[in-house]
């Protein structure tokens, strides 16, 4: 039984990320010099990253850490800075510490912005976490949320 | 056939040494009190004990608990009344003669004291003369005796022949247990093939012995040597042995002897045969008989773990077992006394699954397995170490529809768990007790409980298992604006 959800739910999940993580916006990230860690870093730089239940025209709608299972779908996002060139980076989405699905998302330079969604069901009740990392596996930020009734 | 087989082979070595030692003891108590009035008092309780064990077989309450009051009674009273002849049993032996000796009937018989005696005054050089009659009358044949009638000793003979006593020249007359005359004068022999350095004494002793049947003690005052002679037959004595031998010869009661020796040693072999025969019943009955069942919840003892490794979880923790064996046994039987162990010698860590075995139960003596469950346990076994783990909050419920939690902070935000490196190695994040969202309508602070899974997770040391949650509620937006 536990199989078979998980196999559903990343079957998803898989789909989702290939529709819903082409958010990208390049302008839309004001950055704030003091979030900046470094103007000389090979990597890029994470200047915001939230959980939030969706992200039209550009704007994060209703940022939060607990989102209920009614809205239906569930989105991360996050902005880079100083881009040094075409790199992938990933969102991995965890229900209670296992693996749900890993989502590969570009980052063009100079500044980028990247949204991934998953769709929820009723299984998915429970803590979550999504960990934005480069490709060679360094974290840039984990986000932790719940779902609820 | 296949239930003999059966039985023998499941006589074990304790039951071999307790049917012997105690058969042992009974026969011991056999031995010191037989032939006393403790024996037959102890006859009657064991028949008592017995007849009371048919009445409980048989369901006669009344008479068994009647007979039973019997016996209890009869036990103390022979201790009471025959306190005196118990202890006298008991004192008069040291532990060699209670443990291993045989009460031998009478070894001062007559001819034993005379043989004794004679050759004590040969070792002092004392001269006697001692006359024991056979059929024959010799009363004609003898003179001036002066009537004794005192029983034999040797305190009396030694007394008789001393050099100062006026009757130690004479001749003593034993028949039967009694010195019947002494200072007796006998006939000489006039025999001239009788050696020239022989006496007086040996020539009046040659002449009754020729006259009539009787047989003739003579200790040589010059010598020390020691005859006996009968009719014309002088024999030369060295040992007591030998000594007594022909006398008991004389008075015919080696054979007497000898038939008593035989039949003592029947008795003896009968009473050892019934004690076996008493206490292999008793162990059959008590031991063997009515099989009884139990079930013992036996916790699991793990035997030679690594130190550096820590038992971290185990599918059980117990194994139920049923025991079989006789009711006294199982009645007996104290639950420290069964023990389950499992060697982890070969253990790896990680999970590792031990089939349990009959061996892997240890048992008091006289009690069997009929069952036991589980048949295996898995075991995971793990190097304890501490992991800095981010904690998260799990919130359950559901918040007002036009609330949102904007934000949470933990404090602190991480903790030390100490666990084992196998589990800690797949746990990323340490999440709280479930927070219900119901009633909170405002941003606030909450301390609240970790919940550490597996159970064999704990907080490292200079934490809490509780965390404060701080958590900020804000309006939703709709459509851009706030509701």
């Amino acid at each position: 039984m536990c199989y078979s959800i998980q196999f559903l739910r990343n079957i998803r999940m898989w789909l989702l990320a290939m529709t819903v993580a082409i958010g990208m916006l390049p302008n839309a990230i004001a950055a704030t010099p003091t979030e900046l860690k470094s103007e000389a870093s090979p990597h890029p730089v994470l200047l915001n990253a939230v959980m939030c239940e969706d992200v039209q025209n550009q704007v994060i709608i209703n940022a939060g850490v607990v989102f209920p299972i009614a809205i239906g779908k569930i989105s991360c996002h996050s902005a880079f800075d100083l881009i040094p060139a075409k790199i992938p980076i990933y969102h991995n989405w965890y229900y209670r510490d296992e693996l749900s699905t890993k989502i590969k998302l570009l980052l063009i330079p100079p500044r980028w912005s990247t949204v991934s969604t998953i769709q929820l069901r009723e299984a998915d009740k429970g803590p979550w976490r999504v960990e934005i990392t480069g490709e060679d596996g360094q974290v840039f930020k984990t986000l932790r949320f719940s779902i609820t009734d | 056939m296949d239930a003999i087989f059966y039985f023998l082979k499941s006589i074990r070595w304790q039951d071999v040494i307790d049917v012997t030692l105690n058969s042992y003891i009974l026969f011991r108590f056999y031995a010191l009190f037989r032939k006393t009035n403790v024996f037959k008092i102890l006859i009657g309780i064991a028949a008592l004990w017995i007849f009371q064990q048919i009445a409980v077989s048989v369901g006669l309450i009344v008479t068994s608990w009647v007979v039973q009051a019997i016996t209890t009674v009869a036990a103390l009273i022979i201790i009471v009344v025959f306190r005196n002849e118990i202890r006298s049993v008991l004192q008069t032996r040291n532990l060699k003669a209670i443990l291993w000796g045989f009460s031998q009937k009478s070894a001062d018989a007559p001819a034993q004291i005379i043989a004794e005696s004679a050759f004590d005054l040969a070792k002092k050089r004392i001269g006697a003369l001692i006359v024991i009659p056979g059929k024959e009358d010799i009363n004609e044949a003898i003179q001036n005796g002066i009537p004794l009638h005192g029983d034999i000793s040797r305190e009396m003979i030694s007394s008789i022949f001393w050099p100062n006593n006026p009757v130690h020249d004479g001749a003593m007359l034993i028949e039967g247990n009694q010195i019947t005359e002494v200072g007796a004068i006998l006939p000489l022999s006039y025999r001239q093939d009788l050696p020239s350095y022989y006496g007086t004494r040996h020539r009046a002793a040659a002449g009754i012995a020729e006259m009539t049947d009787a047989l003739v003690i003579v200790v040589s005052e010059e010598r020390g040597t020691i005859l006996a002679i009968k009719g014309s037959r002088i024999q030369r004595v060295l040992k007591v042995e030998e000594l007594a031998a022909v006398l008991q010869e004389h008075t015919g009661t080696r054979d007497k002897e000898k038939k008593s020796s035989r039949r003592d040693r029947i008795e003896t072999g009968a009473a050892a045969l019934v004690s076996l025969m008493v206490i292999t019943g008793i162990w059959l009955i008590v031991a063997r008989g009515f099989d009884t069942l139990v079930t013992l919840e036996i916790p699991i003892e793990y035997m030679n773990r690594n130190p550096e490794v820590e038992i971290l979880d185990a599918s059980v923790s117990s194994v139920r077992i049923q025991l079989g064996g006789s009711g006294a046994l199982i009645r007996s039987i104290r639950s420290d006394q069964v023990r389950v162990r499992i060697d982890l010698g070969r253990s790896v860590i990680g999970s590792n699954t031990f089939t349990i075995t009959n061996e892997n139960i240890s048992l008091p003596p006289g009690v069997f397995i009929k069952s036991f469950q589980p048949s295996s346990v898995d075991v995971f076994l793990d190097t304890p170490t501490v992991k800095n783990i981010p904690v998260q909050v799990d919130w359950t419920g559901k918040l007002p529809e036009n609330m949102r939690i904007e934000q949470v902070t933990v404090e602190p935000e991480k903790i030390t768990v100490v666990g084992g490196s196998q589990i800690l190695k797949t746990i990323e994040t340490v999440y709280t007790e479930k927070i219900p969202l119901d009633s909170l309508t405002s941003s606030r602070s909450l301390t609240v409980n970790l919940a550490l899974r597996p159970a064999s997770l704990k907080v490292g040391p200079g934490f809490r298992d509780k965390v404060v949650v701080n958590c900020v509620i804000q309006e939703k937006v709709f459509e851009g604006k706030p509701r």
